[in-house]
């Protein structure tokens, strides 16, 4: 411990800190505009001098590069160092007379005008040097530095031309303590789903989210996109969120965890995902922050998103013209044939919200109106009577104009006549269509898929949350699109369905299963990719395959692949066969001949 | 070319090759030495020696005969045949191009017996003008390296280092800081990896001292910082050198190329087992790398930007490693504290700054050139004794030294000794040598604003007193200068004046007040005429002059009236002209040109 005093306080430091971070924990204030405690002090704007009247370098030194000492003296406030810190700030707002931070600071200091002649009002940077070395230091991206000397420093990539260096991160817009750095997107911004707008890398997914704790994008990170730059090494770069959680949760370090549990039964819920409307360039998705898909108009108007609940345009202004367009890449030759069933009702739902919210003009341009639960043709009806309008025909194409405002235009089959409307925002019900992974994880379970592309049932009508293979069983909308209370019926049959199954205790089985000879199998799998039901494994420890008798269905496939033949498909055996084709044979022949001459 | 040969020679004529010889036309008169030489057959006698400066700059370019001592000034290469003729086949005296006494015009054949170099004290410049620099032999024939031999062979890096400390030598880049305490630090830090630095930059305008003497004699700096690296316990030294310097870059790269070769230095150095390798890094035209904590940035290949101190280089230095940085001057004088010893060096000087200090004396004297005199010695003496006194019979007004960061002492200081306390005290610095002289026509509100204006355009803008506070500094003295000043203006120029120094991050800012803090002390009268009357006494600043033509003077030649680029001037022939001052630009041409005398700047 070193033990030197504050404004004739004693105080107590370790070995290695400066001045300026013992005086802030023993809480004596000291102004700072280029000190962060996230990077290394760099002592230029000289705010934060203080006055060292005995045992060390004697004189106005800065407090926050100043290494404590042993019986250091130190005056925070003596003349001499309000003198300074006074004419300093004087000198600042006179470079840069509009930036608040710097007003507030010199009125603390008796300064309310600029006492030197400025020319250049619009400056807003004081060359604090945050920028610099949150870019070097935190970000490790090295893009920012200093050019030229004396007045005509300024901040910025080298030879202030663009580079590609530059990740975007906003870091040093962050830091700026005079909001000098504007992030401009080079794209026109777009809305993704979770959530509404950029986020930083660590974020709460939602306000519902269970548990609600940060999760880290490490595609969006900074210290893990440094670690692809670094070719594998672990790159230290920022890791600000970690020093500055008080609790010490942030760990880097978490690995994926491989989990492996012995189940009797599967139920797959993998559910859906959006469609991607920007496959259909008529709708202009991702030209305008006011196009939006169903689930992001969702997100818009939930409580906990972003505008917290609010309606509103990029502008921030409430929209005065919505129209909403069903059938977006459902119901299309282009796209998905099928129905998605939940829009039509989400859409008139939402239409109400706007109405309520915003008071707005709200168009559903739709095909059908499918309403078909309980209480959903009311609540179409009710949703006319609210005064929304409903154009019968399908929205055709969106314009973005000049002015910011869309262009829907399609026809109005109930006039026969081709309409358009100019609005504020567009909601575009989107198709669900099966997540883009459905084709690994069928493979993995033996799934097959029905033509939409939505994992196959046993059977469409009578077993829906069946499938193929024995013991899996599938759930929600994996299965197809369907609303809420629908999903809670089918998944409840499901898991009834797998209860039913562990709490029996044992199967009953089809006897015409296959097997396996032990002493022909060659080893070959060939057997193994081929069983559509996945009923066949390999043994390591004897070098050859073994069916599973539970889950085999006595297709014949492996009988009659196997090279060596080794497999044998009981109450199907060659002998039994060939003793079948024998007993044809025994018939009478003549009776049967003479019929065919005659 | 080995020392035996030397002895072949009848006569050395020594020829400066320094920048401003060299500009006067030195390497055109070589050439026709060498040819007449030649010619004559004297090629085995006469033995023609490329020398750095020997100090007398006004004079150059300058040729000293050996072993007469004969100096002869302002050689042109028309005399060439007569000296060689004279002098060097006769061994008779030249007269007409001797020194002269500027009152009496007495001829001063022999270089010791000229003022200029009589009360002067060329220790650390002893080699400068004397031997080839670009010649390991000659600096050994004179006694080099002997001191290094001594250190590395029979004295321990402890001693060597009580040794400097007992010299009192202090460092000779402008702070003054001793020597050997300096060097007891790095020593002290711990690690096994050291460093040691030598300033060359010298980024002083007008300042050559450095530059005479990395280009005159690089040997004695590299034997000193060799002789540091031993005590320090350092094995890699670095030296900076402004890039301005193309002589001093190739002189000190020659002579390390050649101390390598002799095993002075590389490994082993003379068997002792010592290590130590020299490299040179050359600046970028940025005056303030002469700081030295911006000097190591620039060795590292950063922006020379300062950091602020504590911790000091002797703690973490170059590359986080402790470093002993010490100015080129400062290593010169090693060798000869080792040498000669240093009881013999504390005899030299005052009591609190031993030994010499070189200072280049420029500005409005006779004889401008590098000095080197015993610290102690007063500004009379330096200015008046050796520099002859001021050109043209004019008035002595101040004298400003330390460079462009000093403070100008006036006239009733002239008896101050000079040494680090008595120029602090009078409110300059030492500097690095500087000494700028100035007589009744110059402006001292000029001076300060002049000076300002540089220091504008070196800082590096890191710290907002130094980057700010001199701008708005220059603004006030510009706006006085041009006679729209306030005497509100003063008190803001002060009180800016000290916070500037105060709190700024270096050197650089911490000095730059000086001018003007130091001739508001002493010039105040000429600030509160500019503002108040309106009007430059000294006839410098040109908002406030005005250029009138006197009439019992004027013959009425008309030459001004033709020479005047705004036609401003109107008269007849013979008659009296007169200048219309509406027009008028103040360019100065007619009082150029006037052989009457006849213009007037009030």
């Amino acid at each position: 411990m070193v033990t030197f005093t504050i404004d004739r306080q004693e105080v107590q430091g370790e070995e290695g800190q400066t001045i300026l971070e013992v005086a802030q924990a023993a809480g004596v204030e000291i102004p700072t505009l280029c000190y962060h405690k996230l990077l290394s002090p760099y002592g230029a704007c000289r705010l934060c001098v203080v006055e060292v009247v005995a045992g060390g370098r004697p004189g106005l030194q800065t407090s926050c590069t100043y290494p404590i000492e042993e019986g250091l003296e130190v005056l925070t406030r003596s003349p001499a160092v309000v003198e300074a810190r006074r004419v300093v700030l004087g000198l600042m707002l006179s470079r840069t007379p509009n930036v608040e931070a710097i007003q507030d600071l010199a009125r603390e200091y008796g300064i309310t005008e600029p006492p030197f002649p400025t020319d250049t009002p619009e400056e807003r940077c004081i060359l604090c040097g945050q920028c610099v070395r949150t870019c070097d230091e935190l970000v490790q991206a090295h893009v920012l530095n200093f050019s030229e000397r004396g007045i005509e420093r300024r901040v910025g990539p080298p030879f202030l031309e663009k580079t590609r260096l530059c990740i975007g991160c906003g870091a040093c817009a962050i830091m700026c303590p005079t909001g000098a750095i504007e992030t401009v997107l080079e794209q026109d911004a777009v809305y993704r789903e979770k959530p509404l707008g950029p986020t930083s890398a660590i974020w709460v997914p939602s306000l519902q989210a269970v548990p609600r704790v940060p999760v880290i994008d490490t595609d969006a990170c900074i210290r893990f996109r440094q670690n692809d730059r670094s070719e594998g090494e672990i790159a230290d770069a920022c890791g600000a969120c970690q020093t500055l959680c008080e609790a010490g949760a942030v760990d880097f370090t978490q690995q994926d965890e491989i989990i492996e549990l012995d189940v009797g039964a599967i139920i797959v819920a993998t559910g859906f995902e959006m469609w991607d409307p920007a496959k259909l360039s008529q709708y202009s998705y991702g030209k305008s922050p006011n196009i939006v898909t169903g689930l992001e108009f969702e997100r818009l108007s939930n409580a906990g998103g972003i505008t917290g609940g609010d309606i509103l345009l990029d502008n921030g202004k409430k929209p005065e013209r919505v129209a909403v367009i069903h059938c977006v890449g459902s119901r299309d030759h282009n796209a998905h044939e099928y129905c998605s069933r939940i829009c039509c009702m989400y859409s008139l739902k939402q239409a109400h919200l706007v109405k309520d919210k915003t008071g707005a003009d709200v168009y559903e341009f739709y095909m059908d109106m499918r309403a078909f639960g309980k209480g959903y043709e009311e609540f179409y009806e009710r949703i006319q009577e609210e005064g929304v309008m409903m154009v019968r025909g399908r929205g055709a194409e969106v314009e973005v104009l000049p002015d910011g405002k869309l262009r829907v235009k399609g026809e109005d089959a109930n006039l026969g006549r081709v309409v358009q409307v100019d609005v504020d925002m567009v909601v575009l019900s989107t198709a669900i269509e099966a997540p883009h992974d459905v084709e690994q994880v069928g493979a993995m379970f033996g799934l097959g898929r029905s033509p939409d592309g939505w994992f196959a049932e046993s059977h469409p009508k009578l077993r829906p949350v069946e499938t193929n293979t024995d013991g899996v069983f599938l759930a929600g909308c994996a299965q197809g699109p369907k609303d809420v209370p629908d999903t809670v019926a089918h998944a409840g049959a499901a898991a009834s369905m797998a209860l039913a199954l562990l709490d029996k205790g044992e199967v009953t089985i089809s006897p015409a299963t296959a097997v396996v000879n032990e002493e022909l199998c060659s080893a070959c799998k060939t057997c193994i990719s081929l069983c559509p039901y996945t009923a066949i494994s390999f043994l390591e420890d004897k070098n050859v395959a073994n069916i599973n008798e539970a889950l085999c269905k006595g297709c014949g496939t492996c009988v009659a692949a196997c090279p060596a033949g080794a497999i044998t498909g009981r109450h199907f055996t060659t002998e039994q066969i060939m003793a079948q084709i024998e007993g044809l044979f025994r018939l009478p022949v003549e009776t049967r001949v003479e019929e065919v001459e005659a | 070319m080995s020392t035996s040969k030397a002895e072949q020679y009848r006569v050395d004529v020594l020829v400066c090759t320094c920048p401003a010889c060299t500009k006067a036309g030195a390497p055109e008169m070589e050439q026709a030495l060498k040819s007449e030489v030649g010619r004559r057959n004297l090629a085995d006698e006469v033995r023609v020696v490329e020398t750095g400066s020997r100090g007398f700059c006004s004079m150059g370019p300058i040729v000293i005969i050996q072993p007469e001592g004969i100096l002869y000034c302002q050689v042109g290469a028309a005399d060439v045949p007569e000296v060689v003729e004279e002098t060097l086949v006769k061994g008779r005296v030249v007269e007409r191009l001797t020194y002269k006494e500027p009152e009496t015009h007495k001829a001063v054949p022999y270089y010791d017996q000229i003022p200029f170099y009589g009360k002067q004290m060329r220790v650390v410049l002893r080699n400068c003008g004397l031997i080839n620099p670009m010649s390991i032999e000659e600096y050994v024939a004179v006694g080099g390296y002997q001191a290094l031999a001594k250190a590395l062979t029979v004295m321990t890096p402890e001693e060597v280092i009580a040794e400097v400390k007992k010299s009192g030598l202090r460092g000779r880049g402008g702070a003054g800081f001793p020597t050997g305490r300096k060097w007891g630090f790095a020593r002290s830090a711990p690690g096994d990896v050291k460093y040691i630095v030598a300033n060359g930059d010298e980024g002083d305008p007008g300042a050559f001292m450095d530059r005479s003497l990395m280009e005159g004699d690089p040997h004695a700096i590299l034997e000193g910082m060799t002789i540091g690296a031993y005590a320090i316990g350092a094995h890699e030294g670095h030296i900076y050198v402004r890039d301005e310097y193309p002589l001093a870059l190739r002189n000190l790269n020659a002579a390390i190329e050649q101390a390598r070769e002799y095993g002075l230095l590389g490994q082993d150095i003379l068997g002792s087992g010592f290590d130590f390798e020299i490299k040179i890094t050359r600046g970028a035209g940025a005056f303030v790398c002469g700081e030295e904590t911006a000097l190591m940035a620039s060795i590292e290949g950063r922006a020379g930007n300062p950091r602020p101190r504590p911790p000091f280089p002797a703690q973490s230095g170059l590359w986080g490693k402790p470093t002993n940085i010490n100015n080129a001057k400062t290593w010169a004088n090693i060798p000869l504290i080792i040498d000669r010893g240093a009881d013999w060096f504390s005899q030299i000087g005052t009591e609190t700054s031993k030994g010499t200090m070189i200072f280049s004396l420029v500005g409005k004297v006779n004889n401008t050139g590098l000095v080197e005199v015993p610290m102690g010695i007063t500004l009379r003496e330096l200015i008046f004794d050796i520099g002859g006194g001021i050109q043209d019979g004019k008035q002595f007004k101040a004298v400003q030294t330390g460079g462009p960061s000093g403070g100008c002492i006036p006239a009733d200081l002239l008896d101050l000794p000079v040494d680090y306390e008595h120029l602090k005290d009078a409110g300059s610095i030492m500097g690095s040598g500087g000494m700028i002289v100035m007589d009744e026509g110059t402006c001292m509100v000029d001076v300060a604003r002049y000076f300002l204006d540089f220091l504008k355009e070196e800082s590096c803008g890191k710290c907002t007193p130094c980057r700010e506070g001199i701008r708005q500094m220059l603004a006030i003295l510009t706006r006085i200068t041009e006679g729209e000043g306030e005497m509100a203006d003063l008190a803001q120029l002060e009180t800016l004046a000290h916070v500037v120094q105060d709190a700024s991050l270096c050197g650089l800012g911490q000095t730059a007040p000086n001018p003007v803090l130091s001739t508001l002390r002493y010039f105040r009268d000429e600030y509160v005429a500019h503002i108040e009357d309106k009007k430059c006494p000294a006839g410098v600043c040109r908002a406030l002059i005005e250029y009138t033509i006197l009439e019992d003077a004027c013959t009425g030649c008309g030459l001004c009236r033709r020479k005047c680029p705004q036609e401003a001037i109107s008269g007849e022939k013979k008659k009296l002209h007169v200048i219309d001052q509406e027009k008028c630009i103040k360019c100065g041409v007619c009082f150029d040109v006037c052989k009457f005398d006849a213009v007037a700047v009030r």
